[in-house]
């Protein structure tokens, strides 16, 4: 199986501080994997390091086998990563159909044209009305983004996430500030999207029913590092692992 | 080689009221994270309210600043108060629409009360007269504002450094939250801390009064400057601030004498190359 | 419907507006089409992408300089115009570079200082500009387009016309771009940056390209100035001048398409009134400011639409 993405020696420094440190990892196409670990782990770090948001310090990262350690968030969206975010990061203003329509554009390459109305971009239309459909935002076609739930905001999030039809799609922590209902949801959707497209995801998760019940791979970091890394039932019975969540069921 | 020595001199004084007007304006949006546009202004009023007690009442100089820095930091208490702690929970777009809609009012409310027309205030007695300096006489006046700068400096550096109040508007500044949740009241240290940010630039205006000109207008020209000072040394940062007018200060006196006319444009320059090689400044973080 | 059948009539009644207005009626609309051309550009940058200038009268006053030079030398409207225009987008465009890669408070400041920048430029480069005499005696040249028409413009009437046409013209471009897919990424990147980034679009193209384009909208505005009154003189460049967009836009709300033209509106009826009163106008105009912003920060299309206004 192939290799999507992989780093080198990852670092990242906030003064002495190591928010990731050494990190070198492989992900391969096509496995469901989470990310798991307490809190400050960096977890977040290395998913802001894998997606562009933040410049490494140390390392290298190749995105199936070009290096793009350096480049720009946008341009790796356009190589194919994308990734939603933890605190909701949609766009307010526009409607929830527009909040899809920008992302499916600029996959098309047709967000620059300053003349063409946007209805009669029929293909881009529909592809953004088929996206609304599969993030079960139908309904709220026309509502402010920033109007919606706090649970139909998350969703649109990862409709936003998958809109630009990456190949590697990084969620963190998608079901995060969730009630128990919103939470059911936003996991589903999180299945699904995983079962019916061809994207290879990897999520931040704390739920672990979630995230052994989904995965194929599971890697687990702790202080910046990664402590161990492999198929769920080997995590499971990793005695680092199981000391570090101090004896939680997992 | 002894004009520019001479003229680099000139310059220093010119940036010490650089220093205290953009001094206040980065301690005021590294605390609060407000960008005062009217800062300028009260500068200006700090001009304007040292002239009318020094120069048209007769007041003894060291207390007609002293009330100018009383009469300004009372201005600065009705904005905060009234206005602007309305919005911080707004967009900064909004925050800088409400003072420079400030700039507004205060540019014409000066020309109401004072009238439109320059003054030149008196020198007090005991600052007349001038130094040998680089082989030109050097206003002992200006002496005083070197001096007088450089105090406000070490002593800024005392206070946020060494005394509690420093540390509990440091901590403010970096983590509002964790500073409210630590018993720090922060709307009272947001009014003090402009105030204090206010009384600075102010008095930065009433030292200038026996030398230089108080006229409408005075306070956007400055503005400008200290815009740029920020933008060069780096928004919140005081260290900044202090090297930024500096350069700003000296690099406008070169200016002067080697490209009459442009200075201006000089000093845009030096911004613009500044940004293009670290956008946040020489200190920015 | 309702919404195109009033547009319609408000067209009309402005091209048979000569026919029943005095000449300062005329003179008056046509400011507040230059105000509103002014405005629009300003607002793409704040309402739509989420960049407050400051600096705007720059780029009003390198369409005016560049148009008066041009005319100076060659009596021709059009050529004077869109050479206005040009000057305005090559300035912007390359003040642009220098602007657009910051965040939007050191934007702000940016946008300021080089807008005075501009305003020392005309100031005292005396050789190009006049310095604080300006230019003088510029031409209310012909409208012409060789081998085709010819129109005289001595007349308020005729220039009115030709200012009412480029006016409807370049409000027109201006809804078709922000209605387009570049109008919706200007959007984007003001409700949120990084997730504009994140979605595949590079915020600082279209942050230099919003910037421009608003550059030549305050260029056209200012181009259309010296045929008007003549003169050019630097105060067109003035911070104090910068603010007359902003204060339009707020007054007529932000978040709109009409906003900045009804703010233009409103903007010069209310300074007829405050002028015949006080002298003081600049407070009046920042007490407005302060009610706006603690108040009614979208502006008094949102009073009549409810729409948008939170800040």
């Amino acid at each position: 199986m192939n290799d999507i993405i992989r780093t080198e020696g990852l670092g990242k420094y906030f003064g002495e501080m190591a928010a990731v440190h050494e990190v070198t990892l492989s992900l391969k196409e096509g496995l469901f994997t989470s990310i798991i670990g307490p809190n400050g782990a960096g977890k977040t770090t290395l998913i802001n390091l894998l997606s562009g948001y933040l410049l490494p310090d140390r390392g290298r990262i190749f995105f199936r086998g070009t290096d793009v350690t350096r480049m720009r968030p946008d341009k790796r969206v356009k190589m194919g990563i994308s990734r939603s975010f933890q605190v909701m990061n949609i766009f307010p203003r526009l409607t929830v159909f527009q909040n899809i329509l920008l992302p499916v554009l600029s996959r098309l390459n047709k967000n620059s044209r300053p003349l063409a109305s946007l209805r009669s971009q029929k293909e881009v239309v529909a592809e953004a009305e088929k996206t609304l459909q599969e993030v079960w935002l139908q309904e709220e076609k026309d509502s402010p983004a920033g109007e919606l739930s706090h649970g139909d905001q998350r969703l649109l999030e990862l409709g936003i996430a998958v809109a630009s039809n990456p190949q590697l799609c990084f969620l963190d922590e998608p079901s995060s500030g969730m009630n128990p209902i919103e939470r059911i949801k936003v996991l589903e959707l999180v299945k699904k999207l995983s079962a019916e497209r061809k994207t290879t995801f990897a999520i931040v998760e704390h739920d672990m029913d979630v995230v052994f019940s989904l995965s194929d791979w599971i890697v687990v970091m702790n202080r910046g590092e990664i402590l161990a890394e492999g198929k769920p039932t080997e995590i499971r019975d990793n005695q680092e692992v199981r000391d570090i969540y101090l004896g939680e069921e997992i | 080689m002894e004009t520019l020595a001479f003229q680099g001199l000139v310059g220093l004084s010119v940036a010490m009221y650089l220093w205290l007007l953009a001094a206040g304006l980065t301690i005021v949006f590294g605390v609060l994270g407000v960008l005062n546009f009217a800062h300028g202004s009260l500068f200006m009023l700090g001009a304007y309210f040292a002239f009318t007690f020094y120069g048209l009442w007769g007041v003894n100089f060291w207390l007609a600043i002293a009330l100018s820095l009383i009469g300004v930091g009372v201005v600065g208490y009705l904005m905060e108060r009234l206005f602007l702690r309305h919005i911080y929970h707004l967009d900064h777009a909004f925050q800088l629409l409400l003072t420079f809609g400030f700039i507004l009012i205060f540019d014409d409310a000066v020309k109401m009360i004072w009238g439109g027309v320059a003054k030149i205030p008196a020198m007090p007695g005991f600052f007349e007269g001038t130094l040998s300096a680089f082989g030109r006489p050097f206003p002992i006046y200006n002496l005083f504002i070197i001096g007088a700068g450089l105090l406000v400096a070490i002593v800024l550096w005392l206070l946020f450094e060494k005394t509690w109040w420093g540390k509990m508007v440091r901590a403010s500044a970096s983590d509002r939250e964790m500073a409210s949740a630590i018993g720090v009241n922060i709307p009272t240290i947001f009014t003090g801390v402009f105030v204090f940010g206010a009384m600075l630039g102010a008095l930065g205006g009433a030292l200038g009064t026996p030398v230089r000109v108080v006229a409408p207008g005075i306070g956007s020209a400055m503005i400008i400057q200290a815009f740029i000072i920020t933008v060069i040394g780096g928004l919140g940062n005081l260290k900044g601030a202090f090297v930024g007018a500096v350069i700003v200060g000296v690099l406008s006196a070169y200016g002067i004498l080697l490209f009459p006319v442009f200075e201006l444009f000089l000093i845009f320059l030096i911004m613009a190359v500044v940004l293009m090689v670290k956008p946040q400044g020489l200190f920015g973080g | 419907m309702k919404k195109t059948l009033a547009i319609l009539s408000l067209i009309v009644l402005l091209f048979l507006l000569p026919l029943f207005a005095g000449k300062y009626i005329l003179y008056m609309t046509i400011h507040i089409m230059l105000l509103s051309l002014f405005s629009l550009g300003f607002n793409l940058l704040f309402g739509y992408t989420g960049l407050l200038s400051f600096g705007q009268a720059g780029f009003y006053a390198a369409g005016a300089y560049g148009c008066a030079k041009i005319l100076l030398a060659f009596p021709s409207l059009l050529v004077g115009i869109i050479g206005g225009v040009a000057v305005a987008g090559v300035a912007s465009f390359l003040l642009g570079i220098l602007c657009i890669r910051h965040t939007r408070i050191y934007f702000s400041m940016l946008t300021l200082s080089f807008g005075m920048m501009i305003f020392s430029l005309a100031w005292k480069w005396r050789d190009m500009t006049g310095g604080d005499d300006g230019l003088v005696g510029i031409p209310r040249a012909p409208l012409e387009i060789p081998g085709l028409i010819r129109l005289n413009m001595t007349s308020m009437e005729n220039y009115y016309y030709v200012v009412l046409v480029f006016s409807l013209l370049a409000i027109f471009l201006f809804h078709r771009i922000v209605h387009s897919p570049m109008g919706l990424t200007f959007q984007g990147i003001r409700d949120s940056e990084t997730r504009t980034a994140c979605v595949g679009i590079s915020v600082r193209n279209y942050r230099l390209i919003s910037f421009t384009i608003a550059g030549m909208y305050a260029g056209l505005a200012g181009a259309l100035l010296p045929p008007l009154e003549s003169t050019v003189t630097p105060p067109v460049a003035h911070w104090s001048y910068s603010a007359e967009p902003v204060l339009a836009t707020l007054l007529g709300g932000i978040y709109t398409f009409p906003g900045p033209i009804v703010g233009a509106f409103l903007f010069y009826v209310l300074k007829d009134i405050i002028v015949r009163f006080t002298q003081y106008w600049l407070i009046c105009l920042g007490a407005i400011v302060l009610v706006l912003v603690l108040g009614f920060r979208g502006g008094v299309v949102s009073i009549f639409y409810g729409k948008g206004g939170q800040g």
